[in-house]
């Protein structure tokens, strides 16, 4: 029986959608059987993050009103068997599909796969509310911007309006060298003010770029602090008890790598 | 308020209670002037709204609905003894259901004002957190949340929102807080905001001294 965790994050662009394909990756990595499903209907993003958009024939529209069997429209991932994709129509709205029908969505899914993700809109409307209703659990991402976490407040007192449970809580783009300066919010602020679970700490890291650009989850590249980071909250979501990476004693990632790069020049 | 319109609050949230004797135009105009006067307290409110014995048609329950919404405040449901007001409300699509006979006479609202709501819990972005009396919050009001109250708030944790004390027009209330630095804070009809470098001084009370709202260390207002 599969878990239902729905991501979201009421702002945009705070990594919503970089983080559903790495954390699916990482936990069909793992060898669990994953469905991620894009429930950004209109502006859909995961099926391109993940690289799998030439590889389309049928959406979530086209299930929901019954033009294709879920498992004809379900894309198998490039490298990993057990990763799924649902993606979203682009040519329709939000208001396509109901609550009911992604809550009947969810459940056929959930006999055949160990997670299901869903990537939730940004907002607090119809997309949002139709993203969580069939989670069984809902995560959030945020970054530690003001705005962003004001906006993840709201968020999480609409998850628990809905009787989903405490939520939990990813913190994306940390940048270290900020935080020790005083110029960046720093987790312990997010949490403070959130009083939430946390399960990840995720730093900026510019290999999300390149590796969201390529349609690679960034999960694979060894180096990429991000990609460990990502992998961390996959095995705490498994239920292992993973410590957090210690990040404020490092330097930036630029300077890492630059001082990497010294290092074998010398 | 007056005695003709009065606010009580209940298991299922505020409720707006109409005198059923007076006379219909009079109640309209005492009504209008409440919910003009208060506006602070009842915009964006929703409430339960009680009709006692009256019967009303449904000309009637356009125009009292229809004057309540004008000022922001949403109907949820209507409460009558009289089939003929209940029909009226649903008519015009408002919930409605039997109501006991008012046992006890309409109170005015300032000794309505001493009953306490007692809430444990954050109050998040986008939640209001609205009682006619004194409001005692135990747990963190975040920013973009709403406390509003006819009464004084008092606060066990950190009140970052916006708090309105005193919204029923009693200046004679308080506002305080382990960590008071409200997004902004209003008490009766005076507003002010946290000064821009706030800091944070321990527990703080706020009241109005000489039209103007006053905030001081509980340490200096015990001894004051």
């Amino acid at each position: 029986m599969a878990r239902i965790i729905t991501i979201t994050s009421g702002k945009g662009g705070v990594g919503k959608t970089t983080t559903t394909a790495n954390l699916g990756t990482a936990l069909a990595m793992q060898g669990a059987k994953v469905a991620v499903i894009d429930a950004d209907i209109g502006l859909r993003n995961l099926d391109v993050v993940m690289g799998l958009e030439n590889r389309i024939v049928y959406d979530l529209v086209d299930v929901v009103e019954g033009r294709a069997r879920l498992r004809q429209a379900l894309i198998k991932d490039k490298r990993l068997p057990e990763l799924c994709l649902l993606p979203a129509a682009q040519t329709r709205d939000k208001d396509a599909v109901s609550s009911n029908q992604m809550i009947d969505l969810t459940n056929q899914l959930r006999s055949e796969f160990d997670y299901v993700l869903i990537d939730s809109p940004a907002g607090i409307e119809g997309g949002f509310r139709n993203a969580i209703a069939g989670a069984d659990e809902v995560l959030i991402v945020t970054t530690p911007e003001v705005s962003a976490v004001r906006d993840a407040d709201r968020i999480v007192g609409l998850v628990e309006a809905a009787e989903k449970g405490p939520p939990s809580l990813i913190v994306n783009r940390i940048k270290p060298r900020l935080v020790n300066r005083g110029e960046m919010l720093s987790v312990e602020d997010v949490i403070e003010l959130l009083a939430i679970n946390l399960v990840g700490i995720v730093p900026d890291d510019e290999s999300i770029v390149t590796s969201t650009n390529r349609g690679e989850a960034v999960v694979y590249d060894q180096t990429s602090l991000a990609g460990k980071a990502f992998l961390n909250v996959a095995r705490r979501i498994a239920g292992e008890d993973v410590p957090f990476m210690a990040l404020s004693d490092q330097q930036g990632v630029l300077e890492r790598l630059l001082g990497l790069f010294g290092r074998r020049r010398a | 308020m007056g005695d003709l319109i009065s606010i009580k609050g209940g298991r299922d949230g505020l409720r707006l209670r109409l005198d059923d004797t007076a006379e219909w135009a009079h109640l309209m105009s005492a009504l209008e002037q409440q919910l003009a006067q208060n506006s602070g307290f009842f915009a964006g409110a929703r409430l339960i709204l009680e009709i006692g014995d009256r019967a009303i048609n449904d000309e009637q329950m356009t125009t009292l609905l229809g004057s309540i919404q004008q000022h922001g405040v949403q109907i949820e449901a209507l409460g009558a003894t009289a089939r003929e007001s209940r029909n009226a409300a649903r008519a015009s699509g408002v919930t409605a259901r039997p109501l006991p006979r008012y046992s006890e006479p309409a109170q005015p609202a300032v000794q309505n004002e001493h009953e306490g709501m007692l809430v444990s819990r954050t109050i998040r972005s986008g939640q209001v957190l609205r009682h006619h009396g004194h409001i005692t919050l135990i747990g963190d009001v975040n920013p973009g949340a709403e406390i509003i109250a006819g009464g004084s708030v008092v606060v066990w944790g950190r009140l970052m929102g916006l708090v309105h004390a005193g919204a029923l027009g009693n200046p004679n209330v308080v506002v305080c807080a382990l960590e008071l630095r409200p997004t902004q804070l209003r008490i009766c009809e005076q507003i002010t905001r946290s000064p821009d470098k706030a800091k944070n001084l321990g527990p703080e009370i706020a009241r109005i001294e000489e039209n103007q709202i006053v905030v001081e260390p509980w340490e200096g207002a015990k001894r004051g």
